[in-house]
């Protein structure tokens, strides 16, 4: 999931009395039936517009949902092994329903999953929402209003391998994304040269240009990881400059300006915190309480960490290797093998969690 | 429909279901698209059914642990004077379909059903892995695993290990991305060693050490329950043994590449030695030929280890000077690429990155 950064509901908030910025949101988009070969990863932008990030395809496509109707209040979002409502609703067997993402609408408060049915080269992708009841309903993309961005060095169609008939098998593999100050944030790793990137395209996708592809180093071990995969990110504003947090494996937390995103450029990451080996990063969120922001990151062997923002600003940057942990101080959070997480609002938090007997779970927890 | 069917049908209906026919739920999963059909109601039921759908006529696949599952999604008909139910999504095996017909007045009709299981023997091989050299450097980077068939993903991971000389599975060797780096066709897995565990200059790592150790033997293990994309397994593990040698920091140089150039008004391959071996897929995709601004169009293949190069263009060869354009994203086994050492300080040494796409070798046709 990538959720709406904080610093962006300000944004928003600015959008909603600026009739103007309303009307841009939906520029260059058309009504008709998006093909997806794939859905991987899944941001919401302004006004109910989602982002849904199709690897195969190499794209990033914009879908005004039209779901732009505020929550009222703040109702706790429940379903017991959700793997298998969607299995049942379209007709497989629940370990053939991969949860790819988990995304809440910030307007609606209603969770969106992306989700493929099947593992194999014919899966059908789909976009799923958790309705009132906790039973899934596939959203219909059959007419919607659209737009798509295919990334800037896509694999061409031009073939390589052993001889002539061979295809190209080069993808690029959409890790994460984000919307934030009008652009929406791509992390990619390709299957063939080991080289991470990081984008930045300006939405609404008027004209899409070579957009920004930047080369991340961090030095918290050494030039271990430099070319290593953003695996999750946030967009925060640090001061009064916008910037992305990024998480890699094993598990280092690097901060950059996203106004140094520019074509070619080389940014050199500050790596702030180091949060322990044998891990991998799955998500982070960004939330407020008692009029401080926080962190929250879910991982894969180290649980869910906790931590104060507010160390950022000062953070001195991590320069050389570390045996354990480093850098902000983080609180481990008690909630047990959670695979997705995004924030449903002020209070609380969806999360996705396997539960002992393999079924997935979704459930609501306070934001502690 | 005949008629005469049709005839019957309607005195069936006029008759009403229940001193007629009985009424009953056939599974048609050999019909293109699959249905399932109640027969044996009256008009007026067979229109409530078309209407009403899945609260008259649900059809479930059955699930381990949900309570309360959803019924399946599709659309309900009146065809052939029978109530029809066709799914959104094909049958799978494996599952236990449950049909229920929910008439006014009367217990509900239930049917159950299930594809046959799936007899088949295991096809799917792993037909190679690359590099296919036996001897790789300590910060070898990357595997390429190619299947016969395309694969399933989500757990991959679980089915793949690199082990020691003891046969002992090394801890956590690979950056495991939930992603999974399968190529469009799901037939070839790219595994990524993790950069974190890849041995560096001369500094011990620290944690878990490195994956791979010069001068020890290793084999990289793809278990036969990783599954193809028809769920079935491989039809044996396959194994790549390999020896580690000493790691590799030389950037790729193309100036250093022998070239063997072919003769003019011949079709004969153009050959390069590269001196080591190259990624498997980027020394495929990353080498063109050209003459002035065309590119030549050709059949690439790649020699043993990975270390040769051979292009036999489609034209014969003409006279005169040609190139070879080679993108500098271009690797060696340790993700060394032209211009750029995998382990360059880049903080450091930014001066010596080389900030253009590809770099050229002449190279003269005779």
């Amino acid at each position: 999931m990538k959720s709406f950064p904080l610093s962006a509901v300000s944004v928003l908030a600015l959008a909603l009395v600026a009739p103007v910025a309303q009307a841009g949101v939906t520029a260059g988009m058309k009504e008709g039936k998006p093909a997806f070969k794939s859905m991987n990863q899944l941001a919401f932008g302004p006004e109910g517009v989602l982002f849904v990030a199709d690897t195969k395809a190499a794209a990033i496509v914009a879908i005004a949902t039209g779901d732009t109707k505020a929550a009222a209040g703040s109702a706790a979002v429940k379903a017991e092994a959700i793997n298998e409502k969607i299995a049942a609703l379209t007709g497989t067997a629940a370990d053939q329903i991969l949860i790819e993402d988990l995304a809440v609408n910030p307007i609606s408060r209603r969770v969106y999953l992306a989700v493929s049915r099947g593992r194999g080269p014919d899966a059908v992708p789909l976009l799923v929402r958790i309705a009132a009841g906790g039973q899934p309903e596939i959203v219909s993309l059959d007419k919607v209003m659209f737009s798509r961005a295919v990334l800037p060095d896509a694999p061409s169609d031009k073939t390589a391998g052993e001889g002539k008939k061979a295809r190209n098998p080069r993808l690029e593999a959409i890790t994460d994304i984000a919307f934030a100050d009008g652009r929406v944030i791509i992390a990619g790793l390709s299957n063939e040269e080991f080289a991470s990137s990081l984008r930045a395209i300006p939405f609404p996708f008027a004209k899409v240009d070579g957009g920004t592809v930047v080369e991340i180093y961090h030095g918290a071990h050494g030039a271990f990881e430099t070319r290593a995969p953003v695996r999750t990110f946030i967009p925060y504003k640090v001061g009064k400059e916008q910037h992305v947090l990024a998480a890699y494996t094993c598990t280092p937390l690097v901060q950059f300006a996203l106004n140094d995103l520019k074509p070619g450029a080389k940014i050199q990451g500050k790596t702030i915190a180091e949060f322990g080996n044998r891990n991998r990063p799955l998500d982070i969120i960004v939330y407020q309480k008692d009029g401080k922001d926080y962190l929250l990151m879910a991982n894969s062997a180290r649980g869910v960490i906790k931590v104060a923002t507010e160390q950022i600003a000062g953070a001195a940057a991590i320069t050389k290797r570390v045996a354990d942990t480093e850098g902000l101080k983080f609180e481990k959070i008690d909630w047990k093998d959670v695979a997705q997480l995004d924030r449903l609002d002020n209070k609380f938090a969806v999360v996705i969690r396997a539960e002992a007997n393999k079924s997935l779970s979704l459930d609501t927890f306070a934001l502690p | 429909m005949s008629l005469r069917r049709l005839a019957a049908l309607a005195w069936l209906a006029a008759a009403g279901a229940a001193s007629a026919a009985p009424v009953a739920i056939r599974w048609h999963a050999d019909r293109e698209p699959v249905a399932v059909e109640v027969e044996g109601l009256p008009a007026a039921a067979l229109r409530a059914g078309a209407e009403q759908g899945a609260d008259i006529f649900p059809v479930f696949a059955e699930q381990a642990h949900a309570s309360g599952v959803p019924p399946m999604l599709g659309t309900w008909s009146v065809a052939e004077g029978r109530l029809r139910f066709e799914p959104r999504f094909p049958l799978v095996r494996g599952v236990r379909y449950r049909a229920e017909y929910r008439g006014a007045g009367a217990p509900p009709v239930v049917s159950r059903f299930e594809l046959p299981a799936d007899t088949a023997a295991p096809t799917t091989t792993v037909v190679q892995v690359f590099p296919s050299a036996a001897v790789l450097p300590e910060n070898q980077l990357k595997f390429y695993v190619h299947f016969s068939a395309p694969m399933s993903r989500g757990d991959i991971f679980t089915h793949v290990s690199l082990r020691g000389e003891n046969g002992k599975p090394i801890e956590l060797p690979f950056l495991e991305l939930a992603e999974e780096l399968w190529d469009p066709r799901m037939t070839r897995l790219t595994l990524l060693i993790d950069p974190g565990r890849i041995k560096r200059g001369v500094k011990p790592l620290m944690d878990l050490g490195p994956a791979l150790e010069a001068g020890k033997a290793f084999t990289l293990v793809i278990a036969a329950d990783c599954r193809d994309a028809a769920g079935r397994p491989l039809r044996a593990a396959f194994e790549k043994k390999f020896r580690v040698g000493a790691a590799d920091r030389t950037p790729v140089d193309p100036k250093t590449w022998t070239i063997t150039a072919p003769k003019a008004g011949t079709r004969e391959p153009l050959q390069i030695d590269f001196g080591e071996p190259l990624d498997h897929a980027l020394a495929l995709r990353t080498i063109n030929v050209a003459a002035g601004q065309a590119s030549l169009v050709g059949e690439t293949t790649l020699g043993a280890e990975e270390r040769t190069w051979r292009f036999v263009p489609d034209q014969p060869w003409r006279a005169g000077s040609h190139r070879l354009v080679v993108g500098t994203t271009i690797e060696d086994l340790a993700g060394n690429n032209v211009g750029k050492a995998f382990d360059v300080d880049v903080f450091e040494r930014v001066e010596r990155r080389i900030e253009t796409p590809t770099v050229e070798v002449a190279f003269a046709v005779k």
